[in-house]
């Protein structure tokens, strides 16, 4: 398995964007793939850039996508993400992208209401958040399947501290039929684990570092076609690993990680994948 | 002499109000854990009149506040910024300057905006060195429900300043 040059491509331009857009600001220090809790300030504005890659045994995507967060109150956020498609594969894997992204061509408007939170100590809290979301295609057929407008559910809890993380997670994503056809439907849940070592915990201002080992397990639904007879509603059964790193500084933060699948339990029709790979700018204002 | 009675009036009580005031603060925060957290709170801090200094630790998980002179800022206005942030105000270590005054066998000491009374206990004997009128103090103000402030709080004094 290699990683393409293409993906410091990805890299270069989220760069790019980022910095274009510097005047806004962003939110994301939660995990990278895992649901994440962390809500914004009341009134704080946030802009997410991300670069994502996902390979298959023959083909490789390519996608950038942008995320703007406004906090209403301190634990009610709303989001809109929109993509920019680069390289898409005929028939993509169902599966979200990012924690709070869709990893397809869809446009995606979003809230997160942080329900529960505890914070007991220095540096210490713990707190559960709810997430829903609608999205519409930017795309009409996908995987040859009319794409049609979806909605999505998400919960997650996390502990945050000075020295450890957790996240545990699930969601539902379901497509609407489009013209008598159907995206499969995507149940899936991330566990996350994190940890900043001695030698990363300066003090603010200096640069905050930390590791996460990150989890999905994702169920997705097979598609229905047009004059399909002998749909069985079968689902693929995928796990997937990996290593992600989030490093802030001030107003600025960037995650970097990939996952490997370590189980693929796939229907006929679900394409094998080798790697997905991810990185995320933030700046907060 | 109406007119003498109301300039009189007016200069007390803008004496009172330039003296009566919070000097510094020492505000723990919890769940703050991560330098952006770090980064919009002191943002947050910084949007209020009257702050001469700031500086927010994540590792003490504490906001240090110095204000400046004349300031009207309230203890209360400065812990609904934490929360505004998503974290929660514990206690805090505070200078004032204000009117002390003689109440229900006790003492509360008044900055215009916020009154603060003084617990008895452990530093009674620095208590027993207190009189009414005007003082600085330095103590350790006790944590309110962060939903509920009502600008009424309670001290316990650490020194006479």
């Amino acid at each position: 398995m290699t990683i393409p040059n293409p993906i410091f491509k990805i890299i270069f331009i989220s760069i790019i964007n980022v910095f274009a857009i510097s005047t806004i600001n962003a939110q994301g220090h939660g995990p990278l793939y895992g649901v994440p809790t962390p809500t914004l300030a009341k009134g704080g504005v946030n802009l997410n850039v991300a670069g994502m890659s996902l390979g298959t045994e023959d083909k490789t995507s390519y996608m950038l996508r942008y995320l703007f967060s406004y906090g209403i109150t301190e634990d009610l956020q709303v989001n809109l993400t929109t993509p920019t498609m680069i390289e898409q594969l005929d028939n993509a894997p169902r599966t979200r992208g990012n924690s709070n992204m869709p990893a397809n061509g869809d446009i995606e408007a979003s809230l997160w209401y942080r329900f529960f939170s505890n914070a007991f100590g220095v540096g210490k809290r713990f707190e559960s958040t709810a997430i829903l979301g609608v999205s519409a295609p930017t795309d009409g057929v996908r995987g040859q399947v009319n794409v049609g407008n979806s909605i999505h559910g998400a919960i997650s809890t996390g502990y945050a501290s000075r020295t450890w993380y957790a996240w545990l997670g699930g969601g539902y994503q379901y497509y609407f039929e489009r013209d008598q056809e159907q995206l499969g439907d995507l149940p899936y849940a991330s566990a996350v684990v994190g940890y900043r070592p001695d030698i990363f915990k300066g003090d603010y201002p200096k640069p905050d570092w930390r590791v996460f080992v990150e989890s999905l397990a994702e169920f997705p639904g097979d598609n229905r076609y047009l004059g399909q007879q002998d749909f069985t509603d079968s689902r693929s059964k995928k796990v997937l690993v990996g290593p992600s790193f989030l490093g802030l500084y001030g107003a600025w933060g960037i995650s970097v990680g990939a996952l490997f699948p370590v189980v693929q339990d796939l229907t006929p029709s679900a394409v094998k994948e080798n790697y997905r790979v991810a990185i995320n700018l933030s700046y907060w204002l | 002499m109406k007119k003498i009675v109301l300039i009189k009036i007016m200069v007390v009580l803008g004496t009172f109000s330039s003296n009566a005031q919070i000097q510094k603060v020492d505000q723990e925060v919890f769940g703050m854990d991560c330098a952006p957290c770090a980064y919009g709170l002191e943002r947050g801090v910084k949007k209020m009149d009257g702050l001469q200094n700031v500086r927010v630790s994540l590792n003490d998980g504490k906001a240090y506040l110095e204000l400046s002179k004349n300031n009207s800022l309230s203890l209360r206005r400065i812990q609904e910024e934490v929360k505004k942030n998503g974290f929660s105000a514990k206690q805090a270590e505070v200078v004032i300057e204000g009117k002390l005054i003689n109440k229900n066998s006790g003492y509360e000491l008044e900055t215009g905006t916020e009154t603060y009374s003084i617990v008895t206990g452990a530093s009674d004997d620095l208590n027993s060195k207190l009189k009414a009128g005007t003082v600085k103090l330095k103590g350790i103000v006790q944590d309110e429900e962060d939903g509920n402030l009502s600008g009424h709080w309670k001290i316990k004094l650490t020194e006479i300043l």
